[in-house]
C-alpha cells in the first residue's frame, strides 16, 4: 500500500501504520460486533444465544420498522437536498459579496452551530404548534410529519453547506467567472457553467455530511416528530428503553450494506467524472489558506 | 351497543364505589376473589375476538390502517401486536416515554399536534391530564370487554365511572440485585439503602424519575411519598443528595429489561420490568439476580388506557383497548410484560398453569396492604431539582 | 445577497424565531402545575434560579468531559489523518476515507450498543482478558468516566479527522523537505513546520467537536450512565420533567452564553499563545542566520 513511499521501514512509519490499523479497528469493533449480534437466536440483543436468521425474517416482515426506516430515509434525503441547495447559493454569496449582511447571515449561522440541540427541539416545536396555514398540519401540500423533520434537520444542515460551499469559494479565484461576464454570458448561465462546477465537489460533501446528520438524529426528532412518521433514530431509541430486540440489529445491518453500497457507487461516478473523495473533503478543511 | 346495558350495571353491582375507591385497600383482592367465578374464568378459554364479534357485527366500523401508541416501552408483546394487526389490517406504532411527567409535557407542548391515539398515563396523573383537556371521553359501548375486567380495577378514586380510563397495568416497585456482589439477604428498603452505601456503592441504579426520590426517602419509614411539606421535601434533599447519591451510577427507569448487560449490581425497578430481565437470563443464570418487593412500603401504581384528543383514530383505539381486554389476549399480555392486568380470573390460571415468577405479578393480601399510590403535585418541581442536583453529586 | 434568500428565509423562520420564543420565554414564569409558561409577568428571576450551583457544577463537569474529549479525539486523530495522507498511495485514500465514514451510517444507539457489549463485565472482550490472565476481576468500565470517555470519542472522531486530514493532505511536501534539508530534525519540522501549517484543521476540529459536545446529552450517557452529567440535561429536565419553561429557556440562554464565552476564550488563549510564539521565533531568527 505504501507503493512510492520513501522510506516504509523506518521506526516512526511503522509507528503510524499501526497507529492507523488501531484507530480502524477502534471505529469497526462496534460496529462489527452489532453486524454479527444480528443473527442472535435469542429474545435479547445483546444475550448471544446461537446462530439465527430469524431475526432479518422478522425484521423484513415488520412494517412499523420498515416504515420508520422510510421515513428516515426520506427525511435525510429531503433535507439534504433542501439544504445543499439553498446553502449552496448563500455560501456562494457570502464568500462573493462580503459586506454588513453577510457578515450577520455569517454570525446566523455560527448561533446554528452554537446552540445545543436540545434548545433547538423544543424552540422547534413549540414553534411548530403555533404555525398554522400552509406549515400547519392541514395544510394541502405535504405530509405533516415529514415537513417537521425536513425543516428540523434543514436547518443544522444548511449552516454546515453554507459553511463548507463558502470555504470552497474564498479560496477560488474570481477570474473565470469575470471573463465569462466580460464575454457577456448571462448571470444563470455563468452560474451553471462556470461557477457551479467549481464548487459542485464542496455541495457533494455538503450533501452527504446532512445526509448522514439527519440519518443520525435523534433529539430534534424525537421531539418535532408526529405520530405515523417516526423516523429510525427515535424508534431505536425508543426500544433501547425497553427489551433490546435482534432485528433492530439486523435492520441496522441492511441499512448499513444499502448505504455502503450506494456511497460506493456515488464513488465511482464521481472517480469518473475526475472528482475525489479527498478533493471533495477539501472543502472540510473551514477557511481558505 | 346492547352491551353497554348490561355491563354497566353489573360492574355496579360488583364492584360497591366504597371497595372501589381505595385501590390501596383491600377491595382490591376482595374484588379479585368475587371476580374468580367460574363464568369469568370460561371466558379465559374463548379465542380472542369471540367476544368482540356482536358489537362489530351490530354496527360494522372501518378501523383504518394505522394506530398511534404514545406509551412505556416493552409494554405490549410483539406477538400481541402483530396478531392485533393480522385480525384487523390495523397498524400499530409506537413512541415510548420514561416518566409520567416526560410524557404530559410532550403532549402539552405538542398541543395536540403530536398526532397520538392511545396513551397510557398512571391512574393519579389522570384527573389533571383530563382538566387540561387532553383526554377523550371513553363511550363504553364501544368497550363490550370492559366486563371482562375485575371490578376492583374499576371506578377508581381519580376517574369515578371509568369516563376517561380503562385499568391496562398495575403494579409495584421493588428492586434486584445480584447475588454475586450482594451476598446477603435484602429484604427492604433500608436494606436497599445500606448496600448501596456498602457492596454496591457505585454500582446502584435509581429510576430516572423525580418522585421515586421522595419515594425511596418515605417508604423506608411507611411515611407518606406525596407530601408537599417543605420540610419533609427538604429531608427527602438531605438524604438524596449525602446518602444516596454518591454511590449511584446510573439514573435508569427500565433497568430490568437491560439485566443481561450486567451494568449494575442493585437496580430500583418495577415489578414487570424486573420479571422481563430475569425471564432474559433465566436460562444461563437463574440464581444470579433476586427480586425483593419494596418494604416496609412500596409505590402501587395501575397505568390505564386513555384515547386522546383529536385521535384521527378513534374507531381503532376503541378496538384494541377491547382487544386486549379479552381475558385470552390479556394472559398472554401479562406474560410478556410481567404485571397483572386487572382482567379477572387471570391469577387462577397462572397458578393452574405454574406460570413462572408469577410471585412477581400476582401479589399477596398484605403485600397490597403496604402499597402506597403516588401523586402529581406541587412537590414535583422541587423533586425535579433535587433529581438534577443529585445527578450532579453523582458525576463526581 | 439575493441568493442567500431561502436560506436566511429558512433560519429566519425556523431558528431566529423559534429561539426569540425561548428568550422571551426565559422572562417569563410557571403559572401553575399543568401550565408551563406564563408570560404576564416579566423578570430576570429564572436567570438568578437558572445560574445556581447546580448549573455550575453541572457545565464544569461537562466542560470536563468534552475538553478531555476534545483533546482525545486530536491526539488519536491527528496520527492517523497524518498516516492516511502520507503515508498511504493515494490512489487508496479516498476509498479509506470513505471507510472511515462507514461507521456514520449504523445508528449511533446501536453503535454505542456495541460498545456495551464489547465492554461489558459478562463481554467476550472481558472474558478474554480473564483468561488471558491480564486482568483478574471482570471489566468493570460501564458507567464510569472511562465510559464516558469512550463514548464521546468515538461518536466524534470523525468529525476530527475529516477536517485535519483535509489540511494535512493538501499541505505542500515540498515545504517539510525544505525544513529538512535546512537540518531540522523530523521533531522539529513537525513543530515548527508541519503542526503549524495544520493549524486552521486543528481549530475546525476541534469547534466541531467541542461545541456540539457541550450541548449533548445522550451520547455520554449510555455508556456513562451517571457519570456523564451533561448541562444539556438541565435543560431537558426542565422542560421534560417539571415543565417550567421559562426555567428551562433560562437554563438554555445561560448554557448558550457560557459555550460562547468558552469558545472566545479559547479563541483569545490560542491568539496570546501564538502571538508569544511568533515573538519568540522571531528572536531567534536572526541567530538562526548567523
Amino acid at each position: 500500500m505504501s507503493r512510492g513511499r520513501p522510506t516504509p521501514t523506518d521506526g516512526v512509519s511503522i509507528g503510524l501504520w499501526t497507529w492507523g490499523i488501531i484507530v480502524f479497528i477502534f471505529l469497526f469493533a462496534p460496529i462489527i460486533t452489532i453486524v454479527v449480534y444480528s443473527f442472535n437466536a435469542g429474545r435479547t440483543l445483546v444475550v448471544w444465544d446461537g446462530f439465527s436468521l430469524d431475526p432479518y425474517v422478522r425484521a423484513m416482515a415488520d412494517p412499523t420498522m420498515a416504515s420508520s426506516v422510510l421515513t428516515s430515509i426520506k427525511a435525510a434525503l429531503g433535507s439534504a437536498a433542501f439544504a445543499a441547495v439553498i446553502g449552496t447559493l448563500a455560501g456562494i454569496a457570502a464568500a462573493r459579496r462580503p459586506g454588513k449582511w453577510a457578515a450577520v447571515f455569517l454570525v446566523v449561522v455560527t448561533l446554528v452551530l452554537i446552540t445545543p440541540e436540545i434548545v433547538d427541539a423544543i424552540a422547534l416545536l413549540i414553534w411548530f404548534v403555533r404555525m398554522g396555514g400552509p406549515f400547519g398540519p392541514d395544510n394541502q401540500f405535504v405530509d405533516y410529519g415529514l415537513m417537521r423533520l425536513w425543516f428540523g434537520h434543514a436547518i443544522f444542515s444548511t449552516a454546515v453547506v453554507v459553511l463548507i460551499v463558502r470555504a470552497r469559494v474564498s479560496g477560488m479565484d474570481e477570474s473565470l467567472e469575470e471573463a465569462a461576464a466580460d464575454l457577456y454570458a448571462p448571470p444563470w448561465r455563468r452560474f451553471r457553467q462556470i461557477t457551479l462546477p467549481l464548487v459542485f465537489p464542496a455541495v457533494m460533501v455538503g450533501f452527504l455530511l446532512s445526509f448522514s446528520l439527519s440519518l443520525d438524529n435523534t433529539i430534534i426528532s424525537s421531539f418535532v416528530s408526529v405520530a405515523g412518521s417516526t423516523p429510525w433514530p427515535v424508534y431505536v431509541f425508543s426500544a433501547v428503553r425497553g427489551t433490546l430486540r435482534p432485528e433492530l440489529a439486523s435492520m441496522s445491518t441492511v441499512m448499513l450494506l444499502l448505504t455502503v453500497l450506494s456511497l460506493a457507487a456515488v464513488g465511482f461516478v464521481l472517480r469518473r467524472g475526475g472528482g475525489s473523495s479527498s478533493e471533495l473533503t477539501q472543502a472540510l478543511a473551514g477557511g481558505k489558506q | 351497543m346492547n352491551s353497554k346495558d348490561t355491563s354497566i350495571p353489573a360492574i355496579r353491582v360488583l364492584a360497591p364505589t366504597a371497595t372501589a375507591m381505595r385501590l390501596s385497600r383491600r377491595g382490591f383482592l376482595g374484588g379479585m376473589g368475587i371476580a374468580a367465578t367460574g363464568a369469568l374464568l370460561s371466558a379465559c378459554a374463548a379465542t380472542p375476538g369471540t367476544s368482540v364479534a356482536p358489537a362489530a357485527a351490530a354496527a360494522p366500523v372501518q378501523l383504518g390502517t394505522e394506530l398511534n401508541f404514545f406509551n412505556w416501552a416493552s409494554y405490549d408483546d410483539p406477538a400481541t401486536v402483530k396478531s392485533y394487526t393480522t385480525k384487523t389490517g390495523v397498524n400499530i406504532r409506537l413512541d415510548v416515554y420514561n416518566s409520567n411527567e416526560e410524557a404530559i409535557a410532550k403532549l402539552g407542548a405538542a398541543a395536540g399536534t403530536g398526532g397520538y391515539d392511545i396513551f397510557v398515563p398512571t391512574g393519579v396523573y389522570i384527573p389533571q391530564i383530563a382538566q387540561a383537556g387532553l383526554l377523550e371521553k371513553l363511550d363504553h359501548s364501544k368497550l363490550p370487554n370492559l366486563a371482562k375486567v375485575d371490578p376492583a380495577f374499576l371506578n377508581q378514586a381519580w376517574d369515578k365511572d371509568n369516563t376517561y380510563s380503562v385499568c391496562k397495568d398495575w403494579g409495584s416497585t421493588g428492586f434486584l440485585y445480584d447475588t454475586k456482589v450482594i451476598k446477603r439477604d435484602l429484604k427492604t428498603w433500608s436494606d436497599f439503602v445500606d448496600a448501596m452505601q456498602n457492596e454496591a456503592s457505585g454500582k446502584t441504579s435509581i429510576m430516572d424519575s423525580p418522585n421515586y426520590l421522595a419515594g425511596l426517602y418515605a417508604w423506608r419509614t411507611g411515611m407518606d411519598w406525596t407530601s408537599t411539606d417543605a420540610g419533609f421535601l427538604d429531608d427527602v434533599e438531605k438524604f438524596i443528595l449525602n446518602d444516596v447519591a454518591p454511590h449511584i451510577n446510573a439514573y435508569e427507569s427500565y433497568p430490568g429489561a437491560a439485566l443481561a448487560q450486567g451494568k449494575s449490581a442493585l437496580m430500583m425497578c418495577w415489578n414487570g420490568d424486573a420479571r422481563q430481565g430475569l425471564m432474559a437470563v433465566h436460562a444461563s443464570d437463574p440464581e444470579r439476580y433476586r427480586w425483593v418487593l419494596g418494604a416496609p412500603t412500596t409505590e402501587l401504581w395501575m397505568d390505564n388506557w386513555t384515547i386522546l384528543k383529536g385521535a384521527k383514530h378513534l374507531d381503532a383505539a376503541y378496538s384494541w383497548i377491547n382487544y386486549v381486554l379479552d381475558p385470552v389476549v390479556s394472559y398472554k399480555e401479562l406474560q410478556f410484560t410481567g404485571y397483572n392486568t386487572g382482567i379477572a380470573g387471570l391469577r387462577e390460571k397462572a397458578k393452574a398453569d405454574k406460570l413462572p415468577l408469577s410471585e412477581m405479578i400476582f401479589f399477596t393480601d398484605q403485600q397490597v396492604a403496604t402499597f402506597k399510590s403516588g401523586a402529581l403535585n406541587s412537590g414535583t418541581d422541587r423533586l425535579v431539582q433535587i433529581l438534577t442536583k443529585a445527578k450532579a453529586a453523582s458525576a463526581k | 445577497m439575493i441568493p442567500a434568500l431561502p436560506a436566511g428565509l429558512l433560519l429566519t423562520g425556523f431558528f431566529l424565531v423559534p429561539i426569540g420564543f425561548i428568550i422571551f420565554y426565559s422572562f417569563g414564569y410557571k403559572p401553575g402545575l399543568l401550565s408551563s409558561i406564563g408570560v404576564d409577568r416579566l423578570s430576570l428571576d429564572r436567570y438568578g434560579e437558572a445560574l445556581n450551583d447546580t448549573f455550575l457544577l453541572t457545565f464544569g463537569n461537562t466542560l470536563q468531559i468534552a475538553l478531555l474529549g476534545t483533546a482525545l479525539c486530536l491526539f488519536i486523530a491527528y496520527p492517523f489523518a497524518y498516516w492516511l495522507s502520507h503515508h498511504v498511495a493515494s490512489r487508496y485514500r479516498s476509498t479509506l476515507l470513505a471507510v472511515v465514514l462507514v461507521p456514520l451510517w449504523t445508528n449511533f444507539l446501536l453503535r454505542t450498543i456495541g460498545w456495551q457489549i464489547i465492554l461489558s463485565g459478562d463481554g467476550w472482550l472481558s472474558k478474554a482478558l480473564m483468561s488471558a490472565g491480564i486482568i483478574h476481576q471482570p471489566l468493570n468500565i460501564l458507567f464510569t468516566r472511562d465510559a464516558v470517555e469512550i463514548g464521546v470519542v468515538y461518536n466524534y472522531l470523525i468529525f476530527m479527522i475529516l477536517p485535519l486530514y483535509v489540511v494535512l493532505e493538501r499541505m505542500d511536501p515540498s515545504l517539510r523537505q525544505a525544513s529538512r534539508d535546512l537540518g531540522a530534525g523530523r521533531l522539529r519540522t513537525f513543530l515548527q513546520v508541519t503542526f503549524p501549517l495544520s493549524m486552521p484543521g486543528v481549530v475546525a476540529g476541534c469547534l466541531l467537536v467541542f461545541v456540539p459536545l457541550c450541548g449533548d446529552y445522550i451520547t455520554a450517557s449510555i455508556l456513562g450512565g451517571a457519570s456523564a452529567n451533561m448541562a444539556g440535561q438541565l435543560v431537558a429536565a426542565q422542560f421534560l420533567m417539571a415543565q417550567n419553561w421559562a426555567l428551562g429557556s433560562a437554563t438554555a440562554v445561560v448554557l448558550i452564553i457560557a459555550i460562547i464565552m468558552t469558545v472566545l476564550a479559547a479563541g483569545a488563549g490560542l491568539a496570546i499563545v501564538t502571538a508569544v510564539l511568533r515573538a519568540h521565533r522571531s528572536v531567534t531568527l536572526p541567530g538562526a542566520v548567523n
